[in-house]
Formats: structure tokens, sequence, C-alpha cells
């Protein structure tokens, strides 16, 4: 269990947390500059609080009081950085090696045999990191900070670098990471989506202030938190059940999705844009849209010159419409209406875990 | 008449120990504050690269006065050292070293900082986050990764070392043996009626020995890219 209670002036605004993170992994989300990379830095040693403390567990990495400042290398927390910052001067398995040759015998938790294997590197372990992909990179400096049999791994956005494809072909590493190795993982990230498919448990971060900490799902909807979700490309994510490979099942509704190779039965997510989201006041006919879902309008409101509509459709979605629509449809909050959605307008997302 | 006479060789052996004991000596200072002038920000930084700058830009006729002022036997820190250890520094080889290291200092200071400037410093903090303390974490990855720099600022150290005339002769005078290097012999040769053929075989020398530093430099650093 990671606590935090940090204090720090930075040039643009005062980071100020205090969270603790009993997860096993966590997720910090926030848009770019919002004090999430100096939180990290905090927690691995690299930059010093002005006051507050931080603990794992029962070890006191940091406490202003009592004069405790672990430097970084006393920490074992794993930072894995944005650019993955390999030793160019080193071959792979030099750099696999470099943290854990500092390392006690005693305190080794992992054979490096086992996370080279983990982390399919055994063709790449003679070469020098110049001659790697950037998805091998990224893989290299997972495993070398894994290898430090770190008490939490910490992640500044180590897919960000990377092109969808690669990320796609990273995130069950980090899964394997997730379920099978058992080291608490904090997960920075402005990707909803790359978050989703390694936890639901989420700190909301702005301008260094935390805006909400839980469970996605619930703290989605805050009207503090939306408009930033919004603002990142945010879509609606509903937990659907797979019925057949192009149905999904959600509260007793039916949806058409596009084809999928997820078998029955599968929990997965479906992402939907708020734009993509068509409101009728009747169920129409003579129509090709397949999907229609009804719910209850909850609230109307602008935000960044937007109008969004929320509906109660069993969670929250969010459609966007223009103003003009609102006054011709007359929409009112308690209203009901149809949310009209095209198949290909849905995104198939990760399972639910 | 080509091959050097036996007081030929003392010179260019003389010379070799000179220019190869500046390197040794200068080498932890310049890392030392290379890595202080491209990592540290401070008050007094400006007059600190000065300072180290200064043998540069003063004739080295003046750098050798001060460093007898500096050590000479009235001198303050020349006195020390003779009364507390019974060493003698000026007129001695071990003069010689110290002028050609403090002519020669700026150059290997320059290229060291330069390649220490060079290597990305989040390495080292990566290189902390995995366990290794400070020093560790400078030695296995900035510094290993400035050694092409390092080894350039050597060799400009010791080529500048092989030349140095004016501090050495300033300081330490032209003893035949105790601190008549290369460019000290030469001169003397030159200066006797009949010296010229000896005067020749040290200027080839000195060519065959400046190329092969260029050449072994090269290479290492050929080496160290692979």
């Amino acid at each position: 269990m990671l606590t935090l209670c940090v204090h720090r002036q930075l040039a643009e605004f005062t980071l100020e947390i205090d969270v603790t993170c009993a997860y096993p992994v966590t997720a910090i989300f926030g848009p770019s500059g919002c004090g999430k990379t100096t939180l990290l830095n905090l927690i691995s040693g690299l930059m010093r609080p002005d006051s507050g403390q931080i603990s794992i567990d029962d070890t006191i990495l940091f406490h202003a009081e009592k004069g405790i400042d672990l430097p970084p290398e006393k920490r074992r927390i794993g930072h894995v950085f944005q650019d993955d910052l390999l030793f160019p001067h080193l071959t792979v398995r030099q750099n696999l090696l470099y943290g854990y040759q500092f390392l006690a015998p005693s305190k080794r938790k992992f054979h490096p045999d086992a996370i080279i294997d983990l982390l399919e590197l055994n063709t790449l372990l003679d070469r020098l990191p110049n001659l790697l992909s950037g998805g091998e990179r990224q893989r290299v400096a997972l495993g070398r900070a894994i290898l430090t049999s770190p008490r939490l791994l910490i992640m500044d956005e180590p897919l960000t670098a990377l092109d969808q494809e690669l990320k796609d072909r990273i995130m069950p590493y980090l899964r394997h990471i997730r379920t099978d190795l058992g080291i608490p993982m904090l997960y920075v990230s402005h990707a909803i989506g790359e978050i989703l498919q390694l936890t639901g448990q989420v700190i909301v971060l702005n301008r260094g202030q935390v805006l909400a900490h839980g469970d996605f799902f619930s703290i989605a909807h805050q009207p503090k938190i939306l408009p930033l979700l919004e603002t990142h490309g945010f879509e609606n994510v509903l937990p659907v059940e797979v019925i057949a490979s192009n149905r999904v099942q959600y509260n007793n509704q039916i949806l058409h999705i596009p084809p999928c190779d997820r078998r029955s039965g599968t929990h997965i997510f479906i992402g939907i844009r708020a734009n993509d989201i068509i409101l009728s006041r009747q169920r129409p006919a003579g129509l090709s849209i397949r999907n229609a879902l009804s719910g209850r309008i909850l609230d109307i409101v602008e935000t960044h010159g937007r109008r969004l509509v929320y509906i109660d459709v069993g969670k929250r979605l969010a459609a966007e419409v223009t103003p003009e629509a609102i006054e011709e449809l007359a929409l009112k909050i308690g209203d009901s209406v149809i949310c009209l959605i095209k198949t290909h307008a849905i995104r198939i997302g990760p399972d639910v875990s | 008449m080509i091959f050097p006479t036996p007081e030929e060789y003392t010179v260019l052996f003389l010379s070799l120990k000179v220019g190869l004991l500046c390197v040794v000596v200068s080498l932890p200072f310049a890392v030392l504050l290379g890595w202080v002038l491209a990592r540290k920000n401070f008050r007094g930084k400006l007059i600190l690269d000065g300072l180290c700058h200064l043998p540069l830009v003063l004739p080295p006729v003046v750098v050798g006065y001060l460093l007898l002022l500096l050590l000479g036997r009235r001198g303050f820190l020349g006195q020390i050292l003779s009364d507390w250890f019974g060493m003698q520094i000026a007129f001695t080889w071990r003069g010689a070293v110290l002028a050609a290291a403090v002519v020669g200092f700026p150059l290997m200071l320059r290229a060291v900082r330069l390649a220490i400037e060079s290597v990305d410093p989040r390495l080292e903090r990566a290189a902390r986050t995995l366990g290794a303390n400070p020093l560790r974490a400078f030695f296995s990855i900035t510094l290993r990764l400035a050694t092409p720099g390092v080894l350039v600022g050597s060799l400009l150290a010791f080529a500048r070392s092989l030349g140095e005339f004016g501090a050495t002769i300033t300081f330490v005078s032209n003893i035949a043996g105790e601190t008549r290097t290369l460019p000290l012999a030469i001169f003397t040769y030159i200066n006797q009626p009949d010296g010229e053929a000896a005067a020749a075989r040290l200027v080839l020398l000195s060519i065959i020995l400046s190329l092969g530093a260029l050449i072994a430099s090269e290479a290492i650093a050929r080496k160290m890219k692979n």
C-alpha cells in the first residue's frame, strides 16, 4: 500500500497530493502538465517534496518532519520512464542485469531467465539498444525495472511513444506483470483506454490537485471530471457481455457491434464517442441504425462550447447534441429518449477484468 | 646518422615520462571539474571557469614564472613542501610535469566537460532508481559514455605537454637529464654550431610521437564506438 501526502511548489502551480493506493494497480490520469511526472519523481526520490511524507507498507521513504529522505537507490521503486532511458553502451542483457547486480541475492525475487521469457527478449540479449524497435526497447526497460525486485513499479506513460499496434502488443505483457508477478503498480497515462485494460482504480489529477480517486465508472461522470475526460477524447465506456460474434448484451438490451473474435460469455468494454450518439424522441422506423438504447435524461450541460446530454441507460451515457437540436426536440431533464448508435461507431475495448 | 644517440634517447624518455605523468596527474581533476562545470550551477561558476581556462590564454612564460613564485624555494607552497616533505619541485622533472599539466589542463578540461555535457543526465537518474549509488552511477554510466571525449582530452594534454616550452624553461630551467624535454633539447641543439643533425633527429622523433598518439587515440575512439 502506497501512502502519499506530499506538497511541492512547481513553476506553474503547487502539487498537493494526499492519497492512499491500496489496490495492486492504481492509475493516475490527467492531461499533460498536470504534475504526473513530478509526482513519480517524488516517489522514486529523483525530486524532493517541500513537505509531507511518502511510505510503502511500513517503510517510510520520505518524511519531512522526521528528516527521512531515502536516496533513490535505497527506495527500491522500479521507475519506467516515458523514454525508455536504456543505457546505450550496454547490451540488452547488461541493461537487464544493471540493477539486478546491485541487489543482495536474498532480495532477488525474480530470476533473469524467467523475466526474459516473460517479456520474450531471448533473441535480443546481445544487441545494443540502438538496434531495437520502440516496443522492444520499452520491454527491456520494463524487464530492467522488474529485475530490481521493486516494492512498487511506477510507469510514466510507457506506451505514449509507441503507435497503436505496438501498444496493443505491449499491453498483454503489462497484464502479465500485474497478474503473475504480483508487483504493485502505479500507472500514469492520459489515455483512459489504456488504463482500463489494467485497472479500474484511477486517481484523476489536474494542475497538481487530486480531483477524484476511486473506481473509474463511479467517478467518470462527476461534473469536474467529465470535461477533463471529454477534452482528451473520452468515450463512453460500457461493460457488456458478448453473446455472439457481432452482438453484445447490455442491461437486457442488445447492441450490434462490428464483428469481433471474443467468445460468447466474455465480459468486455465497448467505447462510444459522445458525438457518435444520436438522440431521438421515438424509436424510429425505416432507419439503417441498428442500435437503440432507451433511457432518461439526467442532465444537460455546456462544457467547452459543447452541449452534452447525459442519459441514464443503466450507466450514464454522454451524447453531444447541438443547441438547436435540444431546442427543437425540447429536451428536458427527466424526459425519455432513445440513443441511436451506428454499429460501426462502436469500438471494441478490452476484457473486463 | 639516423639513429639517436643515448643522450637523445634520454631526452625522448624524459618527454614521454613528463607527458604521460602530466595526463595521469590532470585526469582526476579534469573529470571532477568537468563534472562540476557540466552538471552543477552555483555562484562563481563563471569565475571558476575563467580560472581553469587562464593557462590557455596566458603566455606560457607567465605561467612558468607564477609557478616559480608559488613553488620556488622561497615560494609559499615551495617552502612548505620543502620543509615538511623535503620535496623539491622547481628545477626538477616533477616541476616539468606540473608545468605541462597546468598548461595542458584547459584543453583536457574542455574536452571532458563537453563529453559529460553530451551525456543525457536522465540516464544517471535511471541508474539511481535501479540501485546504483551516485558514484557508481557516475562511473558506470556518465563517465563510461564520456570516455571517447576523455581520451581526446588526454591526447590533447599529452600533445600539448610534448610541445611545452615557455613554462617549462621558466619554471624548471633546461637541465640535461632532468628537465630537458624534446622542445628544450631541440632549442639547445640548434643553438650549437654542430647540433643540426641531432636537432633533425629529435624533430623526426617528435613527429613520429605526435602522429603515433593521434593514430592511437583515433583507433581507441573507433573501438569504443563499436
